[in-house]
């Protein structure tokens, strides 16, 4: 078994709860997600970068710790988790400042995507190299993602209340 | 009293029976005559079992029947095995587990040639695992109560007095090459009924014959693809103790536990991304 990925062994081995988010089962898989981990960072408004990058360093083994039960004897790789909670976090907070409708329209994708593998069963569908996509990381990310994005507004409207 | 009208009446009894009795035709080969036949003992697979390494080059062939392959039986026509192994081959081309397909011709198969000739075969053509294709087609005619109009020979060309009625069984069992175990089976049949006139009675016979196998066959492509996923969720349960499959990263399925998960993005969402990517970039230039 690969010494990166997420399995249970990440109790022993913690650099997993990392590396599990970076290694990925093909080129396709991983290109897929690293254009799905681009876009947030792109659109994040450049005050909120340092915060972004923040999440992106402790989200990883918080939402690794949360998969772990999920995981059973398998393994898991693949950034999507992370993406789903990135574009959490970047939407929110873009919604709230209400500076366009992007948060909304990031927000409301990544709802279709959640929406669409309850539905279809993304679980349930085994890819081409034998493993099957796991939904409750993409719901664990995007949960993850709105709660990091949510402290972070309510500190902006306590330090900066709106002026009526 | 002459006995001329009895004698003529008894003969064309006698024709009318002789046209009308049923008829079965029999088409069959055996994998078990094939594999194991009868004057060898069978030869004990591998106790180690197999390891199947994904993909798979995978052979598919009909098992020769009786004492000559299936097609020199004239059961087929000339280019219909090819097409009818095509079949499957097309259900598998594009699955990921499987990397090559080779139609291996029935006439390389040695009537109870056994693994040896099986192995031969697959070492011929460098495939891993060997689909065997068995057949067994039985097809019936009986007459219908107007047949007798048979005897006016008229009626023979014009009243489709026989009806026929053919059932086809294929069945595919898939044995791995290095080993000798069996790793599943799949079942494929059909059913194809019509009405002939005496004289195209053989004409749609063979018409039937060819029918009932394509139909047959395209029950085993569909079958066979179920027939898979079910063996491969069996290994990673743990239920195939003889079987493992190692994917293309040199995990075990059974080691695995068959649960390798991932977090995807589908290629439709990586679009809908870079389209609201645009959008965005597009609206901050505005």
């Amino acid at each position: 078994m690969d010494v990166l990925t997420l399995t249970a062994e990440a109790l022993r081995e913690p650099w997993r709860l990392w590396t599990g988010h970076l290694v990925h089962f093909g080129w396709e898989h991983a290109l897929a997600n690293a254009v799905a981990l681009a876009v947030p960072w792109i659109l994040v408004a450049p005050r909120d970068r340092r915060r972004l990058a923040l999440g992106t360093l402790i989200l990883p083994p918080l939402l690794s710790v949360l998969l772990l039960p999920s995981l059973g004897g398998g393994e898991y790789r693949g950034a999507s988790g992370l993406a789903c909670a990135l574009w959490a976090l970047v939407g929110l907070r873009l919604a709230v400042r209400n500076e366009s409708a992007l948060g909304l329209m990031m927000l409301a994708g990544l709802l279709v995507k959640l929406a669409a593998e309850t539905v279809v069963g993304g679980g349930v569908l085994l890819r081409a190299g034998g493993w099957s996509t796991l939904p409750a990381a993409h719901l664990w990310g995007s949960g993850l993602g709105l709660a990091a994005a949510l402290p972070v507004q309510a500190c902006i409207r306590h330090f900066h209340p709106r002026r009526t | 009293m002459s006995r001329r009208p009895f004698i003529a009446a008894a003969l064309a009894l006698m024709a009318f029976l002789g046209c009308n009795t049923p008829e079965t035709h029999v088409r069959r080969s055996s994998l078990m005559d094939y594999l194991y036949p009868k004057q060898k003992a069978a030869p004990m697979p591998d106790p180690a079992g197999a390891r199947l390494k994904l993909p798979l080059k995978l052979g598919v062939a009909f098992v020769p029947g009786g004492s000559a392959s299936w097609r020199v039986q004239n059961l087929m026509a000339p280019g219909q095995e090819k097409q009818l192994l095509d079949v499957v081959k097309r259900s598998f081309q594009d699955r990921p587990w499987i990397s090559e397909i080779k139609l291996i011709p029935s006439a390389y198969l040695r009537a109870g040639g056994g693994f040896e000739n099986m192995d031969q075969v697959a070492r011929m053509y460098g495939v891993d695992v060997m689909a065997l294709v068995s057949v067994d087609q039985v097809q019936n005619t009986d007459p219908r109560w107007y047949s007798f109009t048979y005897l006016s020979i008229v009626g023979a060309y014009v009243l489709p007095g026989d009806a026929n009625d053919t059932n086809t069984l294929i069945d595919a069992a898939v044995y791995d090459v290095a080993s000798h175990t069996f790793l599943l089976r799949a079942p494929g049949q059909s059913q194809v009924k019509g009405s002939s006139t005496w004289a195209y009675r053989e004409k749609q016979l063979r018409e039937h014959s060819a029918k009932g196998l394509e139909l047959a066959m395209t029950d085993l492509a569909k079958n066979l693809d179920a027939e898979v996923g079910a063996f491969k969720a069996e290994v990673a349960r743990g239920e195939r103790k003889d079987v493992d499959v190692v994917d293309r990263q040199g995990v075990s399925l059974r080691q695995s536990g068959g649960r390798n998960f991932g977090g995807s993005t589908s290629w439709i969402e990586v679009l809908g991304a870079l389209a609201l990517l645009g959008f965005a970039l597009r609206l901050r230039r505005a």
